[in-house]
């Protein structure tokens, strides 16, 4: 991890609409790193019956020096409430840790620049961030307009136009019955391995 | 789905409620169920209007891809 720019996922939308587009790659077409917070990863995966968890999962498993789970206060206090209410949710979770990540003192030094990711409600209510000269907020057809700009996917639209249709199929985990306590322990291990992840990965 | 859930959701579609709030008026439906919801539902995903954000967009292009920006 070791590019100038960051692109912080601020929420699973993003992640959402180019998972069930088959599309998620073009994360990795632009020279960034690419970060996303545990509680993030974990309200688009936990629940292996929702669109895209598994293509999620196995995406972020096969570019994890490209990928950053980012530990955060937000996720490992819910998870510990989780104890004692295992049906526990909290519906801004996802965002509040993002918030947090992105607000680390250390984050973003010299000439490092973020861009947020959002999903497409979000990126008009301008998430608080504490530097714009440095940070800006996208939304995913913004992001993907730009790479078909510059001739890097033939077309954003047709990205979207795929996802909207996806609630009419089935998601590969539904195709696949149990494989629920696989994702979560899938998602333990990534967090899992994201904290005793060597230098590389400190900041 | 209740006339006010379906309201809502509309409302979402057209870029009048964000997710979150959309989310909450569906009793904590995740955004998978949000969009399995919309294709039901025959609505398309919103999209933030460019206006206004012009520059900012600009910016991004200009640090994804410096080389190429003119």
């Amino acid at each position: 991890m070791s590019h100038d720019l960051k692109i912080f996922v601020v929420d699973t939308g993003p992640l959402i609409t180019l998972a069930v587009a088959q599309s998620l790659d073009y994360l990795l077409y632009v020279e960034a790193d690419v970060v996303i917070s545990d509680a993030v990863l974990h309200e688009a995966t936990y629940d292996a019956a929702r669109l895209g968890a598994q293509d999620i999962i196995d995406w972020v498993k096969a570019h994890r020096t490209r990928i950053e789970i980012a530990p955060t206060k937000a996720y490992q206090v819910f998870d510990a409430a989780r104890a004692s209410v295992p049906n526990l949710r909290e519906p801004d979770l996802g965002e509040r840790s993002a918030v947090e990540v992105i607000e680390e003192p250390d984050r973003l030094t010299g000439n490092e620049r973020g861009v947020l990711l959002c999903e497409e409600s979000t990126v008009l209510k301008r998430v608080v961030v504490r530097d714009r000269t440095r940070i800006v907020e996208l939304g995913t057809l913004d992001f993907l307009r730009i790479l078909e700009q510059e001739q890097r996917i033939q077309s954003a639209e047709l990205v979207f136009e795929l996802a909207a249709k996806a609630g009419r199929t089935p998601s590969r985990a539904e195709k696949l019955p149990g494989h629920d306590a696989a994702i979560r322990q899938a998602l333990s291990d990534l967090v899992r391995r994201r904290e005793n992840d060597g230098p590389e990965l400190e900041r | 789905m209740t006339t006010s859930e379906r309201q809502a959701l509309e409302a979402y579609s057209r870029g009048d409620l964000t997710a979150l709030e959309l989310r909450r008026r569906l009793h904590g439906a995740s955004y998978g169920d949000v969009l399995r919801l919309l294709s039901e539902e025959d609505l398309p995903l919103p999209r933030a209007p460019v206006a206004g954000r012009e520059a900012q967009i600009e910016r991004a292009r200009a640090w994804m891809f410096p080389k190429h920006v003119p």
